[in-house]
């Protein structure tokens, strides 16, 4: 796990999971950020991450 | 589709909790990536050079990012809602013919050369007093231009989010001093990356709702003057198009004087493929960056037309504006944060702020990184203090970090304290690079050319463009020795200052040589053309050579610039 922290793919990946998960997380949970935009940009972002989270780099 | 509810919003934006979570995780990476980098920090090599070990994409993503600063996103947004689809021509004519031309001519004496530096490859292929005035010019520009990158992000996030002048100031410096501080090159080069990834997958949502808004591109046709959208056709004379000039002046000012002296020459963005693992990546590193570079006015230069789409009569019930200034002008330069302010909800808004701060951290490191390499080497290893061990250089480098992002701050409380200083320093740096372009031309293709040709070209080369501004005039700027000729914009202005810079720079090289004597050619093999092994083979595959793919990269921004004639 520590190792692919030297991976810059995998910090990028992980970076836009997270952002991903705060957008997703938010459409659902919380009414101030209940907006389509927000959860279709979420997904968007959750399927960047993990591709970057898969390749190698 | 309801995409949030303030549609009378003004320009001043509130965040919430999840848009402050999600600067918190940026900043948070961005530190953490230097603390990764950290450890590989070895030598000044390693700190000021990456130890030429980059992957191809990383190379070329950040040679790509290294441009694409504040000035870049909010700039050419801002000139989209000013001059329409012209502005394409600072990508389709100003920038990729450039970068295909530095992958497949220029990399192989850069990089084979073994230099480190842009200046360094100028000592080895002329004197010292060329690398010298390049080097101290070059530090020089490059530190003032971190100073106004982080002026203006303090700036812009004072007058949208009311966030406090002086704390923006030591927050964005201090975060990029810890990661350029710790990492060196590698740790800014990496943040680059995920700082291109973020501007453009946080600024696509904004292209795809505001076109939807705005009914389509058939729609903004429908609703703009035909000169704003299309490329060329009003070219044929500068009182036809906004931009001001004909194509003749934008080919030659902008498509070769500036874009080659910018693309090819400036160590900002070249240090990028320097730093690559051998020679074809290298070569290919400018290519590979131009294919997003192609595409980039979708992100940067169609939301400025679409924001002037929308002020149209026919579009004004979708309630979009872009903000006026105190003299009742629209305010071009807030294009780009008054778009975000209008459609972006809360979550997304902080994505589209971050995305904003990383293009200025992005500028900031990048001048800082540069700064620090040619500071180190091209300065003090060359002039003051020669010969000492590689732990000496390599804390020197990181002092030097930390003097660059020190003077970047006073410069911007000295941009923040005089308003005319911005336009000053970019008037003066357009002065030093126009006429770059022949000093490098006629190095690497002309071994006749001798470092006094060089050094005096460059210095009557600058001259040529200080006196034909202080000749013309244009918008109430220049003419200040005798305004004896009018030219309808400052673009224009720009383009025939780059262009008599070059042109005087150009002769003025050729003549000095001719009557100096050059260097002998044994010295000069593998920086001058006719004296170097050709390295067209490098790769077996046709797809791995820089000459096939900067070919479809011209065939493809040629058919683009037909198709949006």
């Amino acid at each position: 796990m520590f190792e692919k922290l030297n991976e810059l793919s995998f910090v990028i990946g992980v970076f836009f999971i997270i952002i991903s998960l705060i957008l997703m997380a938010g459409y659902f949970l919380s009414p101030t950020l209940h907006y389509e935009i927000n959860l279709y940009t979420g997904i968007g972002m959750m399927v960047f991450g993990i591709v970057m989270v898969k390749i190698k780099g | 589709m309801v995409y949030f509810n303030g549609i009378n919003r003004t320009i001043a934006m509130r965040l919430h909790l999840a848009d402050y979570l999600i600067i918190f995780v940026y900043f948070l990476f961005v530190i953490a990536v230097g603390f990764i980098i950290k450890k590989r920090i070895k030598s000044s090599n390693d700190f000021l050079n990456s130890n030429r070990s980059i992957p191809l994409w990383i190379t070329s993503i950040a040679f790509i990012s290294a441009n694409l600063g504040a000035q870049e996103v909010l700039g050419m947004v801002a000139s989209g809602a000013k001059y329409g689809i012209m502005t394409v021509h600072f990508y389709w004519v100003g920038a990729i013919f450039a970068m295909v031309f530095l992958g497949v001519f220029m990399m192989p004496f850069y990089y084979g050369s073994k230099a480190r530096s842009v200046p360094e490859y100028l000592s080895m292929r002329f004197d010292e007093k060329t690398r010298a005035l390049n080097a101290i010019t070059f530090a020089v520009m490059t530190v003032f231009s971190s100073g106004i990158s982080l002026y203006a992000l303090a700036k812009l996030l004072e007058v949208i989010l009311h966030w406090d002048f002086d704390l923006c100031i030591w927050l964005a410096a201090g975060i990029v001093m810890v990661y350029t501080f710790l990492g060196g090159l590698t740790s800014a080069v990496y943040n680059e990356v995920l700082q291109f990834f973020l501007i453009v997958l946080g600024l696509s949502p904004l292209v795809i709702v505001a076109l939807h808004d705005a009914g389509g591109w058939s729609s903004i046709q429908a609703n703009l003057q035909p000169e704003l959208t299309h490329a060329w056709k009003y070219m044929d004379k500068a009182e036809n198009n906004p931009l001001g000039v004909n194509f003749m002046s934008l080919i030659f000012g902008l498509g070769f004087v500036m874009s080659f002296g910018y693309w090819c020459t400036d160590f900002l963005v070249v240090q990028r493929a320097m730093i690559a693992k051998n020679m074809s990546e290298a070569q290919r590193t400018p290519i590979i960056a131009a294919i997003p570079k192609i595409f980039m006015p979708l992100i940067v230069v169609l939301p400025g037309i679409i924001a002037i789409a929308l002020m149209q009569p026919a579009l004004q019930s979708k309630g979009y504006a872009i903000p006026m200034d105190e003299n009742g002008g629209i305010n071009y330069t807030m294009t780009l944060p008054s778009m975000i302010a209008h459609y972006y909800p809360t979550g997304l808004l902080g994505v589209g702020i971050t995305a904003l701060i990383a293009s200025f951290m992005s500028g900031m490191a990048g001048n800082v990184t540069a700064f620090n390499s040619v500071f180190t080497y091209d300065i003090y290893q060359s002039y003051f203090v020669k010969n000492k061990s590689d732990d000496h250089y390599l804390t020197v480098g990181k002092l030097i970090t930390l003097f660059g992002i020190l003077f970047s701050i006073a410069t911007a409380y000295i941009a923040a304290s005089f308003n005319n200083i911005n336009d000053f320093l970019q008037l003066v740096f357009s002065f030093v690079n126009g006429p770059l372009f022949a000093t490098f031309l006629l190095g690497m293709f002309w071994k006749r050319t001798t470092g006094h040709g060089a050094f005096w070209g460059l210095m009557i080369g600058t001259m040529a463009a200080a006196a034909t501004h202080g000749l013309t005039i244009a918008e109430g700027k220049g003419g200040w020795i005798a305004p004896l000729f009018e030219i309808g914009s400052g673009m224009g202005q720009a383009f025939i200052v780059a262009a008599f810079s070059w042109i005087a720079n150009f002769f003025s090289t050729i003549v000095v040589s001719l009557c100096t004597k050059p260097k002998p050619d044994e010295e000069l093999r593998g920086l001058v053309y006719s004296l170097t092994e050709k390295v067209y083979a490098h790769e077996t595959k046709w797809y791995l050579r820089a000459g096939p793919l900067g070919l479809i990269l011209l065939a493809i921004t040629i058919a683009l610039n037909i198709i949006f004639f």
